[in-house]
């Protein structure tokens, strides 16, 4: 179809009395935009309905030029000037959700934001605490630990001071100088034995013995009979607190010797005190 | 009316979308007339047509901004306005009425020419030249321009295939076109 036959097909005519289809107008749009004859076409049919419009003419009623334009005026007194009275009006539109519900959307807005806020301080909070309670629960654990020591400590010292005033306890001393020959590395050592004369428990209490070297530790004997008996092993770590060695029913000599680390069944090291019974 | 135009069309349409009452005086005082013309050749009765029109200038009012010069002229525009304000007033009020008359019964089956056309407005404006035409056409015109039936609810009316509505109305507005000039 070329344009003359396109425009004098009837569509100007459809197009312009509001007869033509969505299809069709769009169509036409385009085809007024493309083509200036279809524009001219459009033009001419238009002029001639608006003139022949105007010559058939039908004064309306006098009354009626008053009321509606004072009925737009009115109009124009509610609008605000310069914008759409179209968009003035959506406001009443938009109010299709009832007040209650908008009323309960914004409680609900608020109390989200008031959710979170308190959920961010309380979690604030949560994490301090929580440092607080991992650094309490370190210093309990030491406190325990130092109080088992403090505990052990006591106990080892009630011993030592319960030995002490046991009237049954034989108190030996045990000197450097004692050793015959004057054979003590250390002549300056001393310890004290407590010799419980009837259940026959024997206590060391070490007054002052030098430190022994790496792999070395002191055995306490028991001379039965010229004839030594193994009376036990010293630990350092007990400090100057009685501690308690072998049962030893009977004997004459007491004396210590610095063997290997876990002690020999005879003595081998040298002597460093001796005491007599 | 005898008033010497004193806007351009696009004057004109730059001052209504400024609200400007001046220029809607201007607008009544130069259409008014022709714009009555056309509502009272949809709604026939002078009563309806003051509502009509009443409401036409006020759409014209409101909906300013959404003309668009070059889809057409602006009379062209507030033609349609009143032609579809006319037909919708015709609607909701036949509408009522035909709630009114249900019981009477339903002779609603195919509109003769003497149904459809109204006598005594026929003599105003398009009605006056579509006379001219062959009636099989005219009451197409009819139905579809003064009735606002869409071409397949007319095909259904008339028991005629589409295409043949299609065919007799594009027939019906170019003979229209040459009886205007």
């Amino acid at each position: 179809m070329n344009i003359q036959e396109y425009i004098s097909s009837g569509i100007v005519e459809s197009y312009v009395l509001g007869l033509a289809d969505e299809a069709e107008r769009a169509n036409f749009e385009q085809m007024c935009a493309r083509h200036a004859e279809v524009r001219a076409a459009r033009e001419a049919f238009e002029l001639s309905l608006e003139q022949h419009a105007i010559a058939s003419q039908v004064a309306p009623p006098a009354h009626l030029r008053q009321n509606i334009l004072q009925q737009l005026s009115g109009e124009s007194a509610t609008a605000v000037t310069g914008s759409a009275p179209v968009v003035q009006m959506q406001p009443i539109r938009r109010s299709g959700v009832p007040m209650t519900i908008r009323y309960v959307a914004a409680a609900s807005i608020i109390l989200l934001v008031g959710s979170a806020i308190l959920n961010f301080y309380y979690f604030n909070k949560y994490k301090e605490f929580s440092q607080r309670y991992d650094q309490l629960l370190a210093q309990q654990t030491d406190l325990v630990k130092n109080n088992t020591v403090l505990q052990t400590k006591l106990t080892n010292y009630e011993h030592t001071i319960a030995g002490l005033t046991n009237p049954n306890m034989a108190v030996i001393k045990m000197d450097g100088n004692s050793v015959p020959a004057n054979g003590s590395p250390a002549p300056a050592s001393l310890a004290t034995i407590l010799w419980d004369t009837q259940s026959k428990d024997v206590y060391l209490m070490v007054n002052n013995l030098p430190k022994p070297e790496s792999g070395k530790q002191y055995q306490l004997w028991a001379i039965v009979d010229n004839q030594p008996v193994d009376a036990g092993m010293l630990d350092m770590a007990h400090g100057h607190a009685m501690v308690k060695m072998k049962n030893i029913p009977r004997a004459q000599l007491f004396a210590i010797t610095l063997e290997q680390q876990g002690g020999s069944p005879t003595p081998k090291g040298k002597m460093y005190v001796l005491g007599k019974v | 009316m005898g008033i010497t135009l004193t806007y351009t069309e696009q004057e004109l349409v730059s001052l209504l979308r400024n609200r400007d009452n001046k220029a809607f005086a201007y607008l009544y005082d130069n259409y008014a007339a022709a714009l009555y013309s056309i509502i009272l050749q949809i709604v026939s009765d002078a009563e309806l047509a003051n509502d009509v029109m009443q409401e036409v200038f006020v759409n014209i009012w409101r909906r300013i901004e959404q003309y668009d010069a070059g889809k057409g002229r602006l009379f062209t525009w507030m033609m349609n306005i009143a032609r579809n304000a006319s037909i919708d007033t015709l609607r909701s009020r036949s509408y009522q009425n035909s709630r009114k008359n249900q019981s009477i019964g339903d002779n609603v089956d195919t509109l003769q020419v003497k149904d459809v056309l109204q006598p005594g407005v026929d003599t105003i404006g398009l009605r006056k030249v579509l006379e001219k035409l062959k009636d099989e056409q005219r009451i197409l015109i009819e139905l579809a321009y003064f009735k606002g039936y869409t071409h397949e609810e007319i095909a259904e009316l008339e028991k005629l295939p589409l295409g043949t509505v299609k065919t007799r109305i594009r027939n019906a507005l170019i003979q229209l076109r040459g009886l205007l000039k």
